[in-house]
């Protein structure tokens, strides 16, 4: 199941040096722990910053959005096997 | 002193970057086709997986035809900004090993590593910490095969004899033997027409080739007779192009989740595509004297047809309001529009002289404030209320995506 969506999420995040790492997310009423970092991107938005995580644990997908003016996170994107 | 040139090559790029984002889509059959959210059913194949093509499915495949060979096919929409970073973590790559670097496709880049390498042992070191230091930046999914010859034709026909994540060595004494190994299809510069027109003459390998007299290529194909000649024996004299060239043209073709059906439908889009391309141009400061506009119906025929302008221009509205005239008058609607597209070319890097007249010069300034606006918060920052119902998504493939305009935001 691939789904796209834009539902604000709580992220929970590790920050080592220069780098964030999300290590958990509750979306649904639910807690996701997150063991992997698979991609990060980044785009812009005029001059605002946005950068994308691929993540996933043993059985989803999840690409979330972190919008780096106004400091929030987003689930665009979820994938379920 | 002979070059020494590196082809490195992503294998399957876009569905590597999917499979390296998402791990559950990894050693399963899938394609990168459409735009999110799009109708997917309406798409081509971009690019498949190793597992998709082991299977039959093709870039360029319907996706409906892709789904028929193998049912089980993933279909996952593009994501280009994803794959702009990616080419970019190459290109800083390529970069660090070799001062020359020539980008040949979204997912391919020549460098020329004469110097850093100073021989071919060196040349393999130089291509073993590239490829550690691709999978380091783009993960270990991403992986890409490397050939490294005396030439540019010779390199991109060694990375392209081993797939996936190869490396192939050719020195220069054994570029002859290595040239009669590989298909013709497979020259950088040998297209379908040309192969078709080769076989005619009875060509059908590069051992055939050699056998055609170098006049008589020259007779039949002009200049490129002689290249043609000289490609057979991997002889090249390219060079690498390490700057970006300006734009030639500029221009946004859609193809459209539907047929459109109605005047009013195809004038909204024409307007909005219009509004982006002149975007594009004054982002880049130039301004334009052609516009041509094409259209492609439902049963995949087309039309198309160019203006040349006294006066350039860079607003929207105009290159619209001339793309329409051009299509209007051979437009079929009763084929139902599947493509529309619009492009401006003989591009002038100079700026809009200032009109005498009142109201254009109200309009000027009306485009240069909506230019910053759309600088601090984005392409889609405004709109014109005719074209509110229309909505373009972006497009999946590489070779199309405007990275320069990618680059230029980020």
């Amino acid at each position: 199941m691939h789904q796209f969506c834009n539902d604000p999420i709580d992220v929970v995040v590790d920050f080592s040096g220069q780098r964030v790492k999300p290590t958990s997310i509750h979306w649904n009423n639910r807690h996701y722990p997150i063991p992997r970092v698979n991609l990060v991107h980044g785009a812009r938005e005029g001059q605002k910053r946005i950068f994308y995580f691929s993540v996933s644990d043993d059985t989803n997908f999840m690409k979330l959005r972190f919008d780096t003016e106004n400091l929030t996170w987003h689930l665009i994107e979820f994938y379920a096997d | 002193m002979d070059k020494i040139i590196m082809h490195i090559d992503f294998n399957s790029f876009f569905a590597s970057v999917e499979q390296q984002a998402n791990p559950h889509l990894r050693g399963k059959a899938i394609a990168v086709a459409g735009k999110a959210g799009g109708d997917l059913r309406r798409s081509v194949v971009t690019t498949a997986s190793r597992e998709a093509k082991a299977r039959g499915v093709k870039t360029a495949m319907a996706t409906w035809e892709a789904k028929k060979i193998c049912p089980e096919l993933i279909i996952v929409p593009g994501d280009p900004q994803k794959y702009a970073m990616i080419t970019e973590r190459l290109l800083n790559v390529c970069r660090k090993y070799a001062d020359n670097v020539e980008q040949f496709s979204t997912d391919e880049v020549f460098i020329d590593v004469t110097l850093a390498a100073d021989n071919y042992f060196g040349a393999s070191m130089l291509a073993l910490m590239i490829r550690r230091d691709l999978k380091a930046t783009c993960g270990s999914v991403c992986t890409a095969s490397i050939g490294v010859a005396p030439n540019k034709l010779v390199a991109k026909l060694a990375s392209e004899s081993v797939k996936p994540n190869g490396l192939t060595v050719v020195r220069p004494h054994e570029v002859e033997a290595f040239v009669r190994t590989r298909p013709l299809a497979d020259f950088c510069g040998i297209g379908r027409q040309t192969e078709k027109r080769l076989a005619e003459l009875g060509v059908t390998s590069v051992d055939t080739l050699r056998t055609v007299p170098r006049a008589r290529l020259i007779e039949l194909f002009k200049s490129y007779g002689e290249w043609l000649h000289d490609a057979s024996f991997g002889q090249a004299t390219d060079v690498l192009k390490d700057d970006t060239l300006p734009a030639k043209s500029i221009g946004h073709s859609y193809t459209f989740p539907h047929d459109l059906q109605t005047l009013p439908e195809v004038k909204k889009n024409l307007l909005a595509m219009a509004d982006k391309v002149a975007w594009r141009l004054r982002q880049q400061k130039m301004v334009a004297k052609r516009i041509t506009a094409y259209v492609r119906y439902g049963d995949f025929g087309g039309d198309g047809s160019a203006r040349l302008l006294n006066v350039p221009v860079s607003d929207g509205l105009t290159i619209s309001q001339n793309a329409w005239q051009l299509l209007a008058p051979q437009l079929e609607l009763e084929r139902g529009v599947r493509l529309l597209g619009v492009s401006v070319s003989e591009l002038q890097n100079v700026a809009l002289p200032t009109s005498l007249f009142r109201k254009e010069q109200r309009m000027q300034q009306v485009v240069t404030a909506l230019d910053s606006v759309q600088t601090k918060f984005g392409a889609d920052a405004w709109r014109r209320a005719s074209t509110l119902q229309t909505s373009f998504r972006e497009r999946t493939s590489g070779w199309h995506y405007d990275h320069l305009a990618m680059a230029n935001q980020t």
